[in-house]
This record gives structure tokens, sequence and C-alpha cells, in this order.
């Protein structure tokens, strides 16, 4: 279970100017929860994802996950997963070998890394284009890869920085549901970032708010 | 957090390591080097007297003398004329090219497109046989027109334009890639003509790229050594000539320095000038670029002409004039190729430029990765662009006179000229990937070492093996340090086709032609590895640029 307890953090603006993005903000998740949190540009969703992540020291207060303060763990090995709104696949590598990536980095050698992702990729039917380069793929297929990638190495929390804001509508609404599957079916509890609120009462049994660094239940 | 402050502090003291090596080698190699150079342009008169040279009676205040003297002052304000004059030529040649490459499709765009990148390799010694083939005493504009302007200023000013008129090319045709198509759109429905869209829209956007090519252009142009010596002569001697003369064949090292002096104060002006300016033109390409049309109507296919006729003339003529006077040359001339001071030479200019390619790879990385977080490390690696070949070559040679022709000193300065090239390409790089790969790397299980190795390190390679065929290129046509540094066993490609410059005759003349060809082939080998991509690794991946097709 993650939890938030007491997170300070202050941005510093380029005229000299500090504004709270997070105030005493505290949250749980449950295991197999997916949360949501909404909010304005600049409110300081993302950089709450980065502090859970380990990307972004906070000012003060603590992330624990199963009861454990992940102040001396370094990123690397939470073992968190953060898909980016950009997505952020390694150009330099075909689909295979981005969603066999972490598999990698988890000591399993490449020919039993790449078998497990292909397996996966069948699965998210993208094995066709497992020899691709990510680049090469449409938006939504780049989607799919991005979460195909977080999810292999079976994560103990999975991040969504606004993961659709960059498709338009209609594969908006399928990838939502696709995603809501396939993430219920790992059991992985989930943060959800985003504006959208249609989105996030599709996705998230619990919704909030982060505005001026405070939260507030929606649902 | 103090996990953080943990890993700050581990980070910061990598950068300052590998930041160690090269700032080490750039104090040694040019920064001293300058600051002697200073020492004995400042001595004036006294520096003279404890040489034991002539001095040509500059006391103290030896600036003041230096600008009293007629003839040097002469030097100074022409070195600034040929300059400015090449800059004017370049721009107004080459803007006009730059809008039609810029705006119009046409069969074989791509190619001059690539083929703009020649010069950038040419050692500047072929580029000025270039022209002494085309329009020299014994070229084909004398043997065809009669004409010759061997003695002229216009040989040098050409060679010049010849020089870096693709660089402008290249910067107008970026910086034309910037234009708006909906400000222009706008532009023309409010009743702009195309005349005024050009000059209140396009103008002002593609300006900025112009000026900053313009810096280089100048800075080229004003410190450049090989061109400006073998078609200036002495009648046309530039600054950066007369230096040379006056250190290798009249050993006055008081003048000499102030003049070095003198030309590192403008180019560093130049230069400065040049990175303010640079450093606001990393703005990411626009969405809305106007799209490339074929040309429709005659005065459309006139402008391509007229353009393609530009970058012949001014571009690919000497390179052809040379060719077509190699093959003309017949076999006598050919045998050069089969000499056996041609091999040592071919020998010494493979290994000087090879041993220099390799340590550049070096410190260019370490360079590079050291400078992410430091405008100022960053900066430092400009240094030795600001003093040029012969203002290196002869400060190395004052400041360490006992190893002046020992191969360490000779590979660190054909280093310290090329690695500048390996950094810049590879910032850029490092520059252009974006955040979130290495922190994705990370939240999927890679440590800091292991995101290098897995995601920095493929991304920046194709930028590695760019920055080091540039290299490889500076290195192949040096020639300047070559002149000052070498021990006369150690004859480079370029200072044999020096030699033979030397000789009086047709023959040598000839044979000099040959020798060049040989030089521009090795230079072609690093064009084709600059040009050569295999798979177009640094593109980085979002959704605008993928493939419009739904999943």
């Amino acid at each position: 279970m993650l939890e938030l307890q007491h997170i300070y953090k202050t941005m510093r603006g380029a005229a000299g100017d500090v504004w709270p993005l997070a105030d005493d903000l505290s949250l749980s998740v449950q295991a197999g929860q997916t949360v949501a949190i909404l909010g304005a540009s600049g409110s300081g969703k993302s950089t709450l994802l980065k502090i859970i992540a380990g990307l972004e020291p906070q000012d003060a207060g603590h992330v624990l996950f199963d009861g454990h303060d992940l102040a001396a763990t370094p990123t690397h090995q939470r073992g968190f997963a953060l898909m980016f709104q950009d997505f952020a696949l390694f150009p330099h590598l075909n689909v295979l070998d981005n969603v066999a990536f972490g598999l990698v980095e988890q000591g399993l050698s490449k020919p039993q890394a790449r078998q497990q992702a292909h397996n996966l990729l069948a699965v998210f039917g993208l094995d066709k284009q497992a020899a691709q380069k990510v680049w090469t793929l449409s938006g939504g297929e780049q989607q799919r890869v991005a979460l195909a990638r977080a999810l292999i190495t079976q994560p103990r929390l999975l991040l969504l920085d606004e993961p659709f804001s960059a498709l338009d509508a209609d594969l908006r609404s399928q990838l939502r549901r696709e995603f809501s599957e396939r993430i219920a079916a790992s059991g992985i509890a989930t943060v959800l970032v985003t504006h959208d609120l249609q989105e996030a009462r599709a996705m998230a049994s619990r919704g909030w708010k982060l505005d001026a660094g405070r939260l507030t239940a929606l649902w | 957090m103090a996990l953080f402050a943990h890993y700050q502090r581990s980070a910061a003291l990598r950068r300052c390591a590998l930041a160690a090596v090269p700032l080490l080698f750039l104090a040694c190699l040019c920064v001293a080097p300058m600051l002697r150079l200073l020492a004995e342009g400042s001595a004036g008169g006294a520096g003279v007297s404890n040489t034991g040279a002539q001095s040509g009676g500059y006391s103290s205040s030896g600036f003041i003398a230096l600008w009293q003297d007629s003839y040097l002052r002469g030097r100074l304000v022409w070195s600034l004329l040929q300059a400015a004059a090449s800059c004017a030529m370049v721009l107004v040649l080459g803007l006009p090219v730059a809008w039609v490459l810029a705006r119009f499709d046409f069969a074989g765009r791509s190619v001059v497109l690539r083929l703009l990148m020649l010069p950038f390799v040419m050692p500047a010694l072929v580029a000025s046989l270039g022209v002494l083939a085309l329009w020299g005493p014994q070229g084909l504009a004398m043997q065809f027109f009669g004409l010759d302007l061997q003695d002229t200023p216009w040989l040098l000013v050409y060679g010049n334009v010849f020089f870096n008129l693709c660089l402008l090319v290249r910067a107008g045709v970026d910086g034309l890639g910037q234009v708006s198509s909906s400000q222009l759109a706008a532009a023309r429905t409010l009743g702009a003509s195309p005349w005024r869209a050009f000059w209140r829209i396009e103008w002002p956007t593609v300006r900025p790229w112009l000026v900053s090519s313009l810096c280089l252009v100048f800075l080229y142009c004003f410190s450049g050594f090989g061109i400006a010596l073998i078609l200036g002569g002495q009648r046309y001697a530039t600054l950066e000539v007369e230096i040379y003369t006056l250190v290798a064949h009249e050993l006055k090292l008081a003048e000499a320095g102030m003049l070095a002096v003198v030309t590192m104060a403008i180019t560093g002006a130049a230069a400065l000038l040049y990175t303010l300016r640079e450093s606001r033109l990393a703005t990411p390409a626009r969405g809305d670029a106007l799209a490339l049309r074929r040309p429709s109507t005659t005065l459309e296919r006139g402008m391509v002409a007229l353009a393609l006729g530009i970058l012949l003339l001014c571009c690919a003529s000497p390179m052809l004039a040379i060719a077509l006077r190699v093959l003309l040359a017949g076999p006598g001339a050919w045998a050069v190729l089969l000499q056996e001071d041609t091999a040592a030479a071919l020998w010494n200019t493979l290994r000087f430029s090879g041993m220099a390619v390799c340590l550049a790879s070096v410190l260019g990385l370490a360079h590079a990765l050291a400078a992410q977080r430091s405008a100022l490390v960053r900066w430092a690696a400009l240094l030795p662009f600001v003093v040029s070949p012969i203002t290196v070559a002869f400060g190395l040679l004052l400041l360490y006179p006992q190893w002046s022709a020992s191969l360490p000193l000779l590979v660190a300065a054909y280093t310290l000229l090329a690695y500048p090239l390996v950094t810049q390409s590879i910032t850029s790089a490092l520059g252009a990937i974006p955040a979130n790969l290495h922190r994705a790397a990370h939240t999927l299980g890679a440590s800091p070492w292991r995101c290098f190795w897995r995601v920095t390190f493929p991304l920046i390679l194709p930028a590695l093996r760019r920055g080091m065929a540039f290299a490889a290129a500076s290195a192949l046509g040096e020639f300047a340090v070559s002149l000052f540094l070498a021990r006369p066993e150690w004859t480079t490609l370029t200072t044999l086709i020096y030699q033979r410059l030397g000789r009086p005759g047709a023959n040598s003349l000839n044979e000099a032609l040959v020798l060049a060809c040989l030089l521009v082939l090795l230079a072609l080998a690093a064009f084709l590895a600059l040009e050569y991509r295999p798979a177009p690794a640094a593109r980085t991946c979002t959704p605008q640029r993928a493939r419009p097709t739904h999943a």
C-alpha cells in the first residue's frame, strides 16, 4: 500500500516568487486500487508522481510503501513504473527491446527478456510490430507499447501521467477502456494524473482534486 | 532527501572528474600559450631584445607603434576589409540560394543539400588550389577567356566565398525552415505582396541565423591561413600570413606576438558575438513550417536555375577545375603518387590524424558530458575556435620551445583544433535527448551507470561519429600547425603540396593538384562517414512525430 504522509513541496518561479505544489499533503492508495488526481496545468500533479517515483525530492514528509519509508530507496530500486505523457519510448530500440528493457535491468538474460516481451506484445496485439522502431508506430500503438513496458516488470505501483492527453478523442476513449481492463486484471495499485474528469471517473475508484497544494476528495 | 543530496554530490563529483582532463588540456595547450603570446606582445621591444632578433624599433607602447607602422596598419585594415567584403558577397549570393532551397522541391535538391556539407570537410589548401586551377595564371579561365585574377584582391575574396558560401546557405535553409506558414498566410491576406511578406515575415525570422553564420564567416575569413597564404600571397597578405612570415622567415617574434594579440582580440570579439547569437537559435522546429512546392512558373524555374548556377560557379567549379587539370596533366604528374616522399607524407598525415582523432574523441566526449550542467565549461570548448591555428602554433612554439619538434606536442596541437568539433556535436545530441527517457529508464530499474550505457550512449553515438568525422577532416587538412611544429621528415600531404607549389614550373603545379586530389579523397572518406546514418537513433519518440494512423 502506498502512503504519502505530510508531503511539502514548493516551487520557485523565475521572478523569485514561491508557490506550494504540496502543502501538508497526505494520501493512501490500497493494493489493486486506482486513484485519480485531477488538477489544472501547473498545479503539481506530475511533480507529485515524480516525488512518488523518487525522481524529485520533497521538501518535507514521507513516502511509504507497505509501511517502509522510501527515503533511502533510489528510483531504480523502488519497483514502480511511471508512464509518461509523451510515452518516453527509447528511439534507438525496437518495440521488443523497449518492452524487454526493464526485465534486462531485473537481471534476466536478453533472450529470456525478449521471449517474455514477445508474449506480452502478443496479448497487446503488437507482436507483428515487434521488430519495428517505435517512432514508426501510430500514437495508439506507442501508447500500448508504453503500457506493456510498464506492466511487464510487474511493478508494485503504476504511475500514469496524463497517459491519453496526446491522443485524439476516439482513440482516447477506446484505449481508456482497454487500459482499465488490463490494469484491473494485473491487480496493480495505480495513481492516475489527469485534467480530464471523464477519464478519471472512467478509470479510478477514487478521485482527488489537487489545488494550491491540497487534496480535496471528489468521489 | 538525503538520498537526493547524495546523488547530486556523486553526479557533481563525476562531472568534475570528467571536466578535469579536457580543462587541464585546454589550460596547457590553449590558455597558457595565449597568455604567453600576450606577454610577448605586451613586452614589445623588451621581448625583442631578449630574443636578440631585429625589432624594427618597437618600444613598450608597441601597439601604438604597430598602428603607426603604415605597412602593418595596411595588413590589419586589409585583413578586416577582405573579411567584411567576403561576408557581404556570401550574404548577397547565399541568401537567394538558401531561399530557393528552402522553398522549392526540384530534382536533385537533397543531393545539393548534402553536397553543401563538402566545404566543411574540404582542406583549405585544396580549396586554394581549386581557385588557382580556375582563376590563377595557369588556370582554366586564363586558357579560355584570358582572365587571370592572380595578384588581385579578388582571388582571395573568391576563395573565401567558395569556402564559406555553403555555411551561410545551410544556416539560411535552417532559418527559413522556421518561418511560420500561418504568419505568412496572414500577412498575404492582409495585403502584403510576396516581396513585402518576405521583408516583413521571412527576413526577421531568418536574420538571427544569418547574423550567427556571418560571425563564423568573418571569423574564418579573418583568421584563415591556408587560403590567405596561397591566394593572397605577400601582396595581399592578411595578419595570419604576416605572423607566419615574421616568425618563420624574419624571426621578429615580438612583432608577431603583438599581431597575434590583435588577431586574438578581433577573433575573440567575433566568437563572442557568435556565441551570444547562436544561443538564441535553440528553438524547436516549427510545426507549421512551409511545405516545399515544385517550381511551376518560368520565373520560379529561373530562380532555381540561378541558385544552382551560383552554387556551380562559386562552389563546384574550383573542384571541377582541379579534376580537369589533373586529368589533363598526364602520367608525368601522376607519377608523384608513386614517389617515396608522397608515401611518407600520406603515412604521416594518416598517423597524425588518427592519433588526433582518437584523443579528440575521448576529450570531446568527456568535455561534452561534463558541460551538461555548466555553461562555463560548455563555452570553454569554444576557446580553440577563438585562436587561429597560426596563433596556437606560435604560442606553443614560444611556451614550449624544448618540445617544438616533438611528436606529442604536434599531435596535441592537432587534437586541440579538432576536439571542440566532437564536443559541439555531442553537446547538441545530449541537449536533444528528452529528460523523460532517463526518468523512464530509472523507473524501469536502470541505475545511473546503466542508464548512461543503455540509453544515453546509444543516442549520442551518431553524434560522436559525426564529430569524429569532422575532427578527422580537420586533422587531415591541418596545415598551419604542421608548418610550425613538424620536423622536416614529418612532411604531411598539406605541407608536401605547399612545397610543390613553391617549386617553379607547370609540372610542380600539376603534381600539387594530383596530391590535392589524394587529400580530397581522404576528406571525402570523412565526408561519407559524416553523412552515413545507419539508423536515425537520435530521433525522439513523441506522438506528434509518429505515423498518423490509428491503432
